[in-house]
């Protein structure tokens, strides 16, 4: 009794649609969504309109889609479990459970239900949102959150029931330091937006700079990053935080003066040292030397979800085999990975 | 003066200070601390110039994040000058640090000091004894290394008994009950008093194995509970403990005294219960306030902008210890605290943020990597 092709195709479209008419920000279903966006997700109101105008995957290729198609297993039903994920996170979820199957069930984040509201409000009788998933064998369950709720999930299952977890994780950006200034500057712009987008607090976010060259040079990397990010961040404002991550940035930051070196960048910083460090969300990050980067990486491959590369070829062929499960981009591509399938391709079980 | 020669001289000072000098003062000590780790701790130094000015009162002077004692050295002296290095014993971020120690004198003259003042009540002999694993040769922990000096000191004996694995009384499967039974009976028949020194977990795991029952310990028993459950047992409420304990031993809850350290502090606190000690007679202390020796400052500041609160307002503990000489003069933890009484109420670990997204947090990452 599976759909076709078409059919399947046709369950994406209403999804498309409403997503599409949250992104023009002047439209009325826009400036609501801004609204409730921008209360829910504490990102300030220009970070909530760049991150539906870069982020929201409202025009998929139909290469994308077909893609999309091809890589999701057919089942009678599907359930998406959200967790206060960054918020067009909701969209792609969705969008899976669609190609899926006839029938979709939903449960939001409690906290943070907006985003799937609104998908909801724009493709009405697309989905159904629940209070609870009652999943049953035969079943496919796309499930985000952290490593604890995913295990709970995995041991609470029926028998039957296919699990799709997605837990946390993080970008890096790698980056030849033998790059000429102005080149560099420009590829450190790109990459500051994706540090801004959602405050860092996606799993596609990046929190550290590996810079494959001298001490001196990963400093002056380090110090041009926290200039474009204070530059871009007078542009697009970093949203409030709660007291518990700027107690934790606060720690952060004084353990990277004592260890090593600090340039402001606006709200955030940047750090620089010697080995790899995860700073807290917020606009923070970490930069380093690494002579071979792919092999300082390997060992983080479980939690890296993408990486961003600037440099010779042999050094991205390096990284995509140190980093099998992670996608790969471009400086400033980071948030936005093809609408092929889900935004984790790590295949973790739980 | 070289570097170590300054080192000497502030540890015979903070020695001197410790046995009650009067020419000395603790702000006077802790500006020339600040100078000399000035000098000799890059790190530090950085800390104070991010600070923008040299620091006019103990409030001011920034603390090292313990965090930084997981991820780099702090330590003015080389590692090859390392007399002891402690290693934390980790907590629920998983990561451990270590403490380096280039002098063990002045640990063990501020530890014995502060220590004898909480936990002795009398000048009866003593038996002393630990629920704690068998110290390690040279010692890794410094709760091992403070428990074995009190061995030494409260009971006078000699370096072999303090290895004897009578006085060590956690094996590896857990309390060794019949030891503790054994001292207990024999500090009875001696008339002596019974110290055991325990951490929290430890002390649940002798409940565990009591199931119930009590222990025949002599009346002038006094136990010194410290640390927390590091997700070692079942949690128990500290006053549900104390109770618990107190009427396992047969004794009066004030002589469940609590200490308060850590590995990257070379000073502790403690509650100034224990009829007829010292602290006590000084400060009448109430259960779950601890006392600050003459030679430390808790000094509760906001956990974002670092500054002190109001007295009496909740913030997380910045500890300065004058005798952390090669180290870390001030410390920033994460404990949440209060002033109260003239002592320090703790509160807890200050809980970390709710996530609000799919990034990995920092306390996950460090779970996921520790061994």
């Amino acid at each position: 009794m599976s759909s076709t092709r078409a059919e399947r195709r046709a369950r994406l479209e209403p999804l498309l649609e409403s997503a599409r008419s949250l992104v023009d920000g002047t439209s009325t279903r826009g400036k609501f969504a801004r609204e409730r966006l921008v209360e829910a997700s504490g990102l300030s109101r220009q970070g909530v309109d760049f991150a539906l105008k870069r982020c929201l995957e409202a025009n998929p290729s139909e290469a994308e889609l077909s893609t999309l198609l091809a890589s999701t297993p057919e089942a009678p039903r599907a359930q998406v479990l959200l967790s206060a994920n960054v918020f067009v996170a909701a969209h792609r979820a969705i969008a899976l459970a669609l190609a899926a199957a006839p029938l979709v069930f939903v449960r939001a984040s409690r906290r943070e239900p907006a985003m799937t509201e609104l998908l909801l409000d724009g493709a009405r009788g697309s989905f159904e949102l629940m209070p609870e998933l009652e999943p049953r064998a035969g079943d496919q369950l796309w499930a985000y959150g952290s490593d604890e709720t995913l295990r709970d999930v995995a041991r609470k299952l029926p028998p039957g029931v296919s699990l799709h977890a997605h837990g946390t994780g993080f970008g890096v950006g790698v980056i030849d330091g033998a790059l000429a200034d102005t080149e560099l500057e420009a590829q450190l712009a790109r990459f500051s937006e994706d540090v801004a987008l959602f405050d860092q607090r996606g799993c596609l976010s990046p929190r550290a700079l590996l810079v494959q060259g001298s001490s001196e040079r990963t400093r002056e990397v380090a110090r041009v990053l926290a200039r474009r990010l204070a530059a871009l961040e007078a542009a697009i404002p970093r949203g409030t935080l709660q007291t518990a991550e700027l107690a934790e940035i606060a720690r952060y930051r004084d353990s990277a003066v004592f260890c090593g070196e600090l340039f402001d960048a606006g709200s955030g910083f940047v750090s620089v040292g010697v080995e790899f460090a995860l700073p807290p969300i917020g606009r923070n990050v970490h930069v380093f030397a690494a002579a071979a980067p792919a092999r300082t990486l390997a060992s983080l491959a479980e939690f890296i979800t993408v990486h961003a590369v600037e440099g010779k070829p042999e050094l991205r062929a390096a990284l995509a085999e140190a980093l099998p499960s992670a996608r790969s981009c471009a400086f400033g591509g980071m948030q936005t990975p093809p609408f092929d399938g889900p935004v984790d391709r790590r295949q973790r079980r739980f | 003066m070289n570097r170590n020669e300054r080192s000497d001289e502030l540890h015979a000072k903070v020695q001197r200070f410790a046995r009650g000098d009067q020419a000395l003062n603790f702000a006077d000590l802790a500006r020339e601390i600040t100078e000399f780790q000035r000098e000799f701790s890059p790190g530090f130094a950085r800390l104070l110039v991010r600070l923008g000015r040299t620091p006019n009162a103990i409030e001011e002077i920034p603390g090292v994040p313990c965090d930084a004692f997981r991820v780099a050295r702090v330590a003015l002296h080389a590692e090859s000058e390392d007399l002891r290095c402690f290693a934390t014993s980790g907590t629920t971020g998983g990561a451990r640090g270590t403490h380096a120690l280039r002098r063990i004198d002045t640990y063990r003259e501020v530890a014995l000091s502060f220590g004898r003042r909480a936990l002795l009540a009398d000048d009866r002999s003593r038996r002393v004894v630990a629920l704690a694993p068998r110290l390690d040769d040279p010692p890794t922990s410094s709760l091992g290394h403070m428990m074995a000096l009190f061995m030494s000191d409260f009971e006078g004996s000699v370096e072999s008994e303090i290895h004897s694995p009578e006085r060590w009384l956690i094996g590896e499967h857990g309390v060794d009950l019949e030891a503790l039974e054994r001292a207990a009976r024999d500090a009875r028949d001696a008339d002596q008093t019974l110290i055991v020194l325990a951490t929290s977990f430890a002390l649940v795991a002798l409940l565990d194995a009591l199931a119930g029952r009590a222990i025949a310990a002599p009346a002038r028993t006094v136990i010194m509970q410290t640390g927390g459950f590091k997700g070692k047992s079942r949690e128990i409420a500290a006053s549900e403990l104390r109770r618990a304990v107190a009427e396992s031993f047969g004794i009066d809850p004030r002589c469940v005294v609590a200490e308060y350290g850590m590995t990257e502090l070379t000073s502790q606190l403690y509650e100034a219960t224990l009829p007829g000690s010292a602290l006590e007679a000084e400060h009448h202390g109430m259960p779950g306030v601890y006392f600050e020796p003459p030679w430390l400052r808790v000094v509760p500041v906001d956990p974002v902008g670092l500054e002190p609160v109001a007295p009496g307002e909740t913030g997380i503990a910045r500890i300065v210890d004058l005798a952390n000489i090669d180290s870390a003069l001030a410390i920033q933890t994460q404990d949440r605290v209060r002033r109260v009484n003239g002592g320090i109420e703790l509160l807890g670990r200050a809980p970390g943020a709710t996530p609000r997204g799919c990034s990995l947090t920092i306390e996950e990452f460090l779970q996921a990597r520790s061994p």
